[in-house]
């Protein structure tokens, strides 16, 4: 085979989607190379379309050595070079490179976006012998045969280099400022406890760990104070309402009292009924962090679980791009033909037909918009496979969001009673959506509660039930979640779009965080504090936010990356030098906070035995073989040993067996599936044959 | 020298590290609120912070190191 056109994608689904679009028939020739995925098409060429699987280059020490610090030498290089997980890119890289040397033309069909646009590019500069000046470049939202045909059509003349220096700049700076930062961490830890764990922080981890930390200091450092509520139970026509008091917070006791003595016994005049109608304005399209928050809200998906959903939807051509910051829906994405398409879903057919019913269609809009895509709408394509519960939802919520911004804004009517008791005033709430207008297309999903309230005029004698005094307190500020903790990193400005989810990843993994109402462990303290007090520059949110600014600006044409990279070394070196001179002290801080981790990695719960110990994991000093001990053990208190499989890695699942109520745990091997049981040798789901 | 309540190492002349510092901080400022809410001593205010569920852990363990150092002169101590 010669002459063929070569598309380079950055997934095989994208490949076989574009295959498929360009191919005359809709049935390109699938084939193997190596064992990756390629697709031959026919159109008015041959064109073979072959796969990445996302990055097959990356940043690494230009000498290949792994260890010490400061380094700033670097260079781009396969990832089965950098990376030991990674040996499998070797085949993608080889069996690319071999379709390069006889291929006639070259088109960059990955994502466009920063890391697409980088992914191609370090493809056909290296393994394609650099073709990347003579590659063109096809720039699509949806993987819908139409959008895909235009794409390949009518490409760009060239590569997006803006884009791509933008690209190279953020992965080069984020690898000088992790890798030194990471081995400084590590290293020191190294040197004072001899044994090994992995460190890390980085240009927007650091920050972002600061963020959790400071919410912990708030909430640890909370001292409550009370205050006092007050409303009365009202009987309007034989039902009771709750009336608010006029002052919501009562600082004192005795005032408190003193009202609900004036008051007790009485009864109530209506002296004025506000109504007041408003308008409520349809949403806005979703851009990715919009998205994820709703998902968050609606279906407590966390920001990580939502975006790769959503990719999934895209690879499907049910959705457009999703990694887009774009609030904004251009007429060219077609919205009729859109709604004509998902007409075609029962439970669509009557939204979508109302909607095609009016004469203009115009999406609420708001102002961010993203230079490489539109805002996330449905492609108007009905799935082709059945779709699990989690992708379903997903779908249907970004379908009900697009048909949403299109509605006519919603009427509601607040209703405010005020009712007199003893000079007293107490307030009841109403609300009533008086047309639902685009509620109507987001029905299951729109959060405004209505309150009924019963017809009542000013000069109406009210029966007062009853005046009830609530004893409160202040309470602390709440913990982030996951997907409030992406929203600050969006207000903030640190991080992008495709990278926030991934780095709140990293921080669990890093056992920095735990849990879905984010906690700060030990050792995410500890790591914070030693960056504050050695490189406060590292956690530092306004210098993150001016790096970001910087990468903006090199992809608006602004700034060099040369510029960028020599600001960062000259931050880096003299930080990294300080460091060094304190390694000992950072050493013996965090080697202790991993110390302390450990030993929290080891417990698996209470002691039921004892009620009051803790089991945990320990090994024998004579045989060196692992078993279960309860930390009472060592005060005589408590003799519960327990066996554990000497193989394989065992954790903590943090739960209890639903039968006995002991600890239960999680034990993997390679290349099987995790065995989950209870630590009971008694436990009577044992003896039942089912392993608890 | 060490934090009167946890081992880590302060500062010349602190009673607190930087943590228990800040804990110190609100537990000293609050009891305003308390005395003009409730009329409480600095011992019942102490034993009401340290029973809420809502405090800090921080200002729980300086709540009660402060009881254990005995009431008011707890006030004067950082």
């Amino acid at each position: 085979m010669e002459n063929y056109t070569l598309i380079v994608t950055e997934k095989p689904d994208a490949a076989k989607r574009i295959a498929q679009a360009l191919d005359a028939d809709g049935k390109p020739q699938n084939a193997k190379r190596n064992g990756v995925p390629y697709f031959v098409a026919q159109r008015n060429r041959t064109i073979l379309v072959v796969p990445a699987i996302g990055h097959l280059y990356t940043v690494m020490q230009e000498d290949g050595k792994r260890g010490g610090y400061p380094v700033f030498n670097f260079k781009w290089a396969p990832r089965y070079a950098a990376e030991k997980t990674a040996q499998r890119t070797r085949l993608w890289i080889d069996t690319i490179s071999s379709f390069a040397e006889n291929a006639a033309d070259f088109i960059d069909a990955c994502d466009y976006d920063v890391e697409g646009s980088l992914i191609g590019y370090t493809i056909l500069k290296y393994a394609c012998n650099g073709k990347e000046r003579v590659a063109k470049r096809m720039k699509y939202s949806t993987l819908t045969k139409p959008d895909l045909e235009k794409a390949y059509e009518q490409p760009l003349a060239h590569l997006d280099f803006a884009l791509i220096e933008a690209g190279r700049t953020r992965h080069e700076v984020d690898w000088l400022y992790g890798i030194n930062l990471s081995r400084a961490l590590t290293q020191a830890a190294k040197r004072q406890s001899g044994t090994y764990a992995t460190l890390s922080t980085g240009r927007v981890q650091g920050p972002t760990l600061r963020f959790l930390v400071t919410r912990e200091h708030e909430i640890n450092c909370h001292v409550p104070t009370p205050y006092w509520t007050v409303h009365a139970e009202l009987e309007i026509d034989g039902k009771i309402f709750e009336a608010a008091y006029e002052k919501s917070v009562i600082g004192s006791k005795a005032e408190a009292a003193a009202i609900v003595e004036a008051c007790k016994g009485k009864s109530g005049i209506v002296d004025r009924v506000d109504v007041k109608e408003s308008h409520v304005a349809p949403p806005f399209p979703f851009d990715l962090g919009a998205l994820q928050y709703e998902a968050y809200g609606v279906f407590g998906y966390t920001p990580s679980r939502t975006s790769s959903i959503a990719q999934r939807l895209y690879l499907d051509a049910l959705i457009s791009y999703p990694r887009t910051s774009s609030q904004k829906l251009p007429k060219t994405i077609g919205y009729r033909q859109i709604l004509n398409g998902l007409k075609r879903e029962k439970t669509y057919g009557n939204l979508a037909q109302d909607l095609l019913a009016k004469e203009t269609l115009k999406p609420n809009e708001r102002k961010q918009e993203d230079p490489a895509h539109p805002a996330i709408y449905p492609t108007g394509n009905l799935p082709d496979r059945q779709l699990d519960v989690s992708e379903r939802r997903i779908w249907d919520l970004i379908v009900r969001r697009f048909m949403a911004v299109f509605g006519e804004p919603a009427l509601k009517q607040d209703m405010r009673v005020s009712v007199a008791v003893d000079g007293h005033h107490f307030f009841l709430h109403g609300r009533q959506i008086l047309r639902d207008g685009w509620m109507r297309f987001y029905k299951p999903y729109v959060r405004s509660k209505e309150i009924a309230l019963p017809p009542v005029k000013e000069g109406d004698k009210i029966d007062v039930r009853k005046i009830i005094c609530n004893d409160k307190f202040t309470i602390p500020p709440p913990r982030y979640t996951p997907s409030s903790l992406l929203r600050k990193m969006e207000t903030e400005g640190i991080g992008t779009k495709a990278t926030r989810a991934e780095i709140i990843e990293t921080l669990y993994n890093r056992k920095y965080i735990t849990d879905k109402t984010i906690a700060v462990t030990d050792l995410g303290f500890d790591v914070t504090e030693t960056l504050h007090d050695f490189c406060p520059g590292v956690i530092s949110v306004e210098l993150t936010k001016q790096l970001e600014q910087k990468m903006e600006q090199i992809q608006n044409g602004e700034e060099t990356r040369e510029n960028v990279l020599r600001e960062a070394v000259a931050y880096l070196a003299p930080l990294l030098e300080e460091f060094k001179r304190n390694e000992e002290a950072i050493g013996k801080a965090l080697s202790e906070a991993v110390r302390k981790a450990r030993i929290q990695e080891r417990i698996l719960g209470n002691c039921p035995a004892c009620g009051t110990g803790k089991l945990m994991i320990l090994y024998s000093r004579k045989t060196g073989k692992r078993f279960i001990g309860c930390t009472n053990y060592f005060k005589n208190q408590c003799k519960t040993s327990l066996p554990l499989p000497q193989k394989g890695l065992v954790k903590a699942t943090g739960r209890t067996c639903r039968v006995c109520g002991w600890p239960t745990v999680t034990v993997r091997f390679a290349g099987r599936r995790p065995w989950q049981f209870c630590v009971n040798p008694a436990c009577p789901q044992k003896r039942k044959g089912s392993g608890g | 020298m060490k934090c009167k309540v946890c081992d880590k190492r302060v500062k010349e002349g602190k009673a607190y590290c930087e943590h228990h510092a800040k804990a110190y901080e609100n537990v000293v400022d609050k009891y305003d609120s308390w005395n003009k809410a409730l009329g409480v001593t600095w011992k019942v205010y102490l034993d009401e912070i340290i029973k809420n569920p809502l405090t800090g852990s921080w200002a729980k363990e300086v709540a009660q190191q402060l009881l254990e150092e005995n009431s008011i002169s707890g006030i004067n101590s950082n």
